[in-house]
Formats: C-alpha cells, structure tokens, sequence
C-alpha cells in the first residue's frame, strides 16, 4: 500500500442513518411481537449493517454472526448463571427471614465476587466472539485463550482499585486492555498492545480534585449567603421566597455537580481511548482514535437527546450512532501486508456473548 | 453464463478478480483464464440482504466470498440463494406475515403463563408449598408475640372463623403497620398494628377470615409462580420494560386474588355467624385514612383498601340473622395486649 493511500483514512463509515431506520424500526416491531425472543437476530441484524457500512481501506467488513448463536448464548448463561444466582436469592431471603443478618452480607459479598470474576470473563469473550465473527477480505480475528485467566486478572486488579480508594483504577484499566488485546489475533496476525496508565493519570485525578474545588466554592458561597441573611434579619423566620431559593440552588448544585462529573468521566474515557487504542497495533498496522472530550459529550448529549425528544423510541438509533462515532474516530496507519496475512487458525466460540448479554454492557 | 466478480478464498486475504463461469448446475471461477475447482449452485449460502451488494458464501469454506459489483445477471440470479434479512423464519414467511403469527403466539404464551399458575399452585401439596414458605422465610412470623392469654384468645379467634382447618397457623408480630399478610406455605401474620387499630374483635376476625381465604385459594404459591414465569418470559425484553409489564399483569391478578379472598371470607363469617358489618367499618375507617396499607413483599398478595370492599361486606348481611361477638371482652383485651412482653430489637447473628 502506498503513502498516499495511507494519508486517507483507513476507516469510513458509509452508513446512512434513513437506511437504517427500516431495520431499527422492524427490529423493534418484531421483538415486540416475540416478546423480546427476537432482540438477538434484531442485535444480528443491526451488526450486519454497520459492519457493512464500515470500509477498512479497500473492502467493507462483514458480520457473520447469527441471531441463533446469541440467543444460545444468552440460554447458556441463563441456565448456568441466572438460574443458580436466583436459588442463592431465594436462599439469601431465608436466611435473612431467620435474622442471620450477618450471614446474609456475607453471602451478598461472595456473590458480588462472584460477579466481579464472571464479568471479567465475560468481558473477554465477548470481544473475542465479536473479533471471531468479523471478517475483512475473507479473514476473521479471533483468540485461543478462552478469558478464565483473564477473569482473575481483572478480578484481582479491579479488586486492588478498590482497595486504593480506585487510584489504581487508570492502571489496572491499561492493564486489563493490554492482557485482553495481547490475547487476540486477527488472521494469522496477533494484535500488540502496550497501553501506560502514566498518560492519563492526571486527568483520572480530576475525578478527586474537581468534587473537592466544587465543594470548597459552593461552601464560602453559602457562608457568604448565610451571613448577609444573618446581618439582615438576624431573628426573623424565612421567607417562604427564600427557601424557595434555596431549594432552587440545592437543585442546581445538584445538578453542577453531576453535570461536572459527567464531563471529567468524559475527559478521562477520551484520554484513555486515545492513549489505549493508540498503544494498539496489528502487524505493521497502528491504530488511533481521535475523540476529543468534546466529541464524546456530544455523542451523549445527542443520545439523550434523541431518547428523551421521541420519548424512548429514538432509543433504537443509539447503537447506530455509537458505532459511526467509533469507526468515524478511528484511525490506521502502516500497511497491511496482504499478501502474508492468512486465515486465522484460532478456535472459534459456538455461542454468542451470552454472558455478556447477561450484565447487559458493551464489549469496549 | 459469465460474470465478473470479486473472490475470497478465505485462506488467504487476497482479493482476486475473476470470471464466474456458470455451466449446468455449477460454475468455475477463472482467473486469467485459468478455471479453478467447479462450485456447484447448492454450496452457495446466502448473503446479507441489507448489505447493498450481492455476496455470496460457501458451505463448508468458511471466509469464502464472491461478490457482485452491481446488480446480479437475471439469469444468473435464478441459480443463486436469495438473501438473509431478518432471520430465516420472517424471511421465510414474509414480514407481516410473521409479525401477525408471532403476535397471535405471544397472546397465546401470555394467556398460558397467566393462567397456569392458578393450576399448578393446587397441584403443589401443601405440604411442599410449607417446605418451601419454611426455606424462604424461615421461623418469620412463628416468632410471633407470645403472651400466653392473647395467644390463646387468638386461637379462639382463629377457631370461631374456621373451625374446619387445625393446621392453619396463625401469629401477631409486633410491627406498627396496619396490616396483615400470607406468607408462602400458608403462614398468616398480623401485625400489631392492626390489631391496635382495630376497634372490635370482630373486625379482626374479617380480616383473619380474608388472609384464610389465601390460603384456601393457595394464592400466595399462585403468584410466586407467576412471578416466575413472568419474570422469565419476559427476561428478554430490554431493561424496564419488562419489569413494567411484570408489575402490571401481577397487580391486575393481585386484586383479582383479593376479590377471591374477600367472598371466601364472607362465607366463612356467615358459617361462623360472624357479623360482616365491623369488618365493612374496619375498610372504611382504613380508606378514609392514607389508604396505604404497605406492600411488605412484591409476591405477597396485598390488601388494596376500597370502598367498594366494605359494600361488599356490608352487603352480605343477611336479613334476620343473628350474629355473635367474635370475643368477649376479657379475650379481646387478652388480644389486644399480646404483644405487651415483646421489644422491637432486631439480633444480629451469624
């Protein structure tokens, strides 16, 4: 591939959201009607979509997963995880009903960490089902490792976040990145990543510094306000227009202060995709992603807005912008050696990220 | 036949322009002249019908690919699979068609998971709905107050309204909540604060009446069985939604089993030539007050208060009747302070 090619972007997005909207409607109108049966082939369909929409620079990608593959997933993971988790509910009741009040946080506490580890493995299959069913000039990803290492990984350094009051939060999410992408391979290429956790450190300390600073200026404000009220009036009762006020400014700080944090997750998910995908690479292949905080609160504020102003049913175009947004965003440079890259030899998954499906949450 | 198309072989990431060259019921891919391996028609699986272009793969190779620029030759397209769009069962009947069958199977499936419960429950003995009110709730209820004349007065109680029944389990928990609940297995508890609230024994005898009304009907093992068969059914619809519709077919069928509940009480009251008329009272002193009886438990059968409930009772007096107090006042003072030993103390214990 030439230099010039490689100026172009490697990744476009060519989707149209008036070409989706049949899918997204008929999608909502058949897993209404099938009681919800229907959501994995709705999920199958919208992939097959996107994925061809999505150019990587000569061809478009091809999802070839199945509607059936997810919905065996999604009874696998009921059967061996719901099922057992509402015995220990019912179970968890009595006990409770007995007043062993102890036994029961200890019982809730096992079982969290029981989650924490299963969410880890999930995590893990998950992306390597979905690199499994991507295909790009006849060649899909894939993995052999089958996540169970990865789920004490990430339980253990999820656990020491914890523990650090979440310090260890930006390292233990390097970290997990790289164990999870080292493991992944697409072709006979593996993937290589070498995320720090250093570069966006002091953004993650925005997390810590910013509630205090909003603290600390809304408590002199206060202060100043309670004491022009006291040089006022010092014995009278409220006025009901103040507490009024008052309320009113509860509610906004409330608000200021969510809204703020909001944006520091923001600044701190754009920082860590950028140092993470940046640190990725696949062959002579890098990889990049250039969201800006700005980018990312406007993806939100736009699905929010789409949700709240078609009261729900704009919902369904969410996974449709999510997807462009990232493919949009995503760069590649280097070269793809084609002529070495052959078909991966990795084993792949029978079913589909059911336990995924289960924690309802994203593969990224 | 011939066409140009682009070829994966799904061994390597080449992409190859060939020549498809179609003869009988197969065809070979010519690259450059060259024929490659002769395909037949049947390997051919289907390609994505939103995908914009023609794709095909082959059974059995999998990342094998050959793809149409534009549209596919008529003659051609004959001989090919038709696309996969929404799943192979719609595609196989048609959207609407599909969408009308699966909406009839829903209704269906619906109807069944509501109406089994009421089955299933009298099929459950007893004596395993006990076990089961045993493992969820454990000895809750059976803890009870336990001043031995307000016990006793309490199983004079439980006796006038059902005589028929010795293994009904009765109990007065010390809790400042208006109400009274069957617990799964059968267990009846009444709070304290029902019977402090309560101005005659008969009153307390309607409502007594009513919760053996539940368990007659098995109610409570009816709407934990629906619960779960709701709660299963409709797993797969996204987040709230389901939860939603959960709640709401439940509630219909709560008050449905309350309805029930309330004309097996009046029966037992009349057996037991009880008056109906303080129960009736008892509802409308309730209704005029918050009217919110709390929900202890999602699948414990709650007690809507309404007027209508106190028509109800205060209809079913019988012209001519002649009723009898439920307790004599030495027994309904006993009641009353059933609970003057207990404290509210919650143990912690491992």
């Amino acid at each position: 591939m030439s230099d010039e090619q490689a100026a172009t972007r490697a990744f476009r997005f060519t989707g149209r959201w008036q070409d989706y909207a049949p899918i997204a409607f008929t999608n909502l109108l058949l897993t209404i009607v099938t009681l919800g049966v229907y959501v994995f082939w709705a999920r199958t369909r919208t992939r097959r979509y996107l994925w061809s929409r999505t150019q990587f620079i000569d061809d478009r990608l091809e999802w070839t997963g199945t509607g059936l593959e997810l919905f065996v997933g999604y009874l696998l993971a009921f059967v061996l995880f719901v099922v057992p988790f509402g015995v220990i509910n019912l179970v968890l009741q009595g006990v409770m009903m007995r007043g062993h009040q102890g036994a029961a946080g200890l019982m809730v506490g096992l079982l969290y960490l029981a989650i924490l580890y299963l969410f880890g493995v999930a995590r893990f299959r998950a992306l390597r089902y979905r690199l499994s069913r991507t295909l790009w000039h006849g060649i899909r990803g894939g993995s052999d490792d089958q996540g169970v290492v990865y789920g004490w990984s990430y339980f253990w350094r999820t656990l020491l976040s914890f523990l650090t009051i979440y310090l260890m939060t930006p390292w233990a999410m390097a970290k997990l990145w790289n164990q999870r992408w080292n493991a992944m391979s697409f072709g006979s290429l593996p993937f290589r990543s070498h995320a720090r956790w250093q570069p966006v450190f002091k953004r993650f300390l925005l997390f810590y510094v910013v509630p205090i600073a909003l603290s600390f200026v809304v408590g002199i404000l206060i202060a100043i306000f309670a004491g022009v009220a006291a040089a006022l009036k010092s014995d009278a009762p409220p006025t009901s227009g103040m507490i009024v006020t008052i309320a009113l400014a509860g509610v906004l700080f409330y608000i200021l202060f969510f809204g703020v944090l909001g944006l520091v997750a923001m600044a701190f998910y754009a920082a860590f995709f950028r140092e993470a995908i940046g640190a990725t690479s696949l062959g002579k292949l890098e990889f990049g992603f250039e969201a800006s905080t700005m980018d990312w609160v406007k993806l939100y504020l736009g699905n929010l807005g789409l949700t709240v102003v078609t009261f729900g049913v704009g919902y369904i175009f969410v996974p449709y912008r999510n997807w462009a947004f990232f493919i949009r965003h995503l760069a590649a440079y280097g070269e793809v050696e084609i002529d070495t890259l052959t078909q991966s030899r990795t084993r792949e998954p029978g079913q589909g990220e059911g336990l995924l499906d289960a924690f309802d949450v994203g593969a990224f | 036949m011939r066409a140009d198309v682009w070829h994966y072989d799904g061994v390597t990431a080449l992409r190859r322009r060939v020549e498809l060259v179609a003869e009988g019921d197969g065809f070979t891919l010519a690259d450059d002249g060259q024929a490659g391996e002769r395909v037949a028609f049947a390997e051919l699986t289907p390609g994505d019908g939103d995908a914009g272009q023609a794709s095909f793969g082959r059974k059995g190779h999998p990342g094998w690919r050959i793809t149409f620029d534009g549209a596919v030759p008529a003659d051609l397209a004959a001989a090919l699979p038709g696309a996969h769009r929404y799943g192979r069962w719609v595609d196989r009947l048609g959207l609407w068609r599909a969408v009308g069958v699966f909406a009839v199977l829903a209704a269906i499936v619906v109807v069944v998971v509501l109406r089994t419960p009421a089955l299933l429950a009298r099929m459950i003995p007893a004596s395993a709905e006990q076990r089961l009110g045993d493992v969820m709730m454990g000895d809750f209820g059976r803890k009870g107050c336990s001043d031995p004349a307000g016990r006793a007065a309490l199983a004079t109680l439980v006796q006038r309204v059902d005589p028929d029944d010795r293994t009904l389990e009765v109990h007065v928990v010390k809790l400042p909540m208006v109400n009274a609940v069957t617990l799964p297995g059968g267990r009846i508890v009444v709070f304290d604060g029902l019977i402090q609230a309560a101005q005659s024994p008969d009153e307390v005898a309607g409502v007594i009446a009513h919760e053996i009304g539940h368990v007659r009907g098995r109610d409570v093992m009816e709407s934990l069985l629906r619960q779960m068969g709701l709660s299963v059914l409709l797993g797969g619809m996204e987040g709230h939604v389901g939860g939603y519709t959960n709640a709401l077919l439940a509630t219909a069928y709560s008050r449905d089993a309350e309805a029930r509940a309330d004309g097996r009480a009046i029966d037992m009251l009349r057996d037991a030539k009880l008056s109906p008329v303080p129960t009736a009272r008892f509802f409308d002193r309730l209704g005029k007050g918050a009217g919110s009886t709390e929900r202890m438990f999602a699948y414990i059968a709650s007690h809507p208060v309404s007027a209508d409930r106190a028509k109800r009772f205060r209809a079913s007096v019988a012209k001519g009747a002649v009723y009898t107090p439920a307790l004599d006042a030495r027994e309904w003072a006993a009641l009353r302070g059933i609970c003057s030993d207990e404290t509210d103390t919650i143990d912690w214990r491992f």
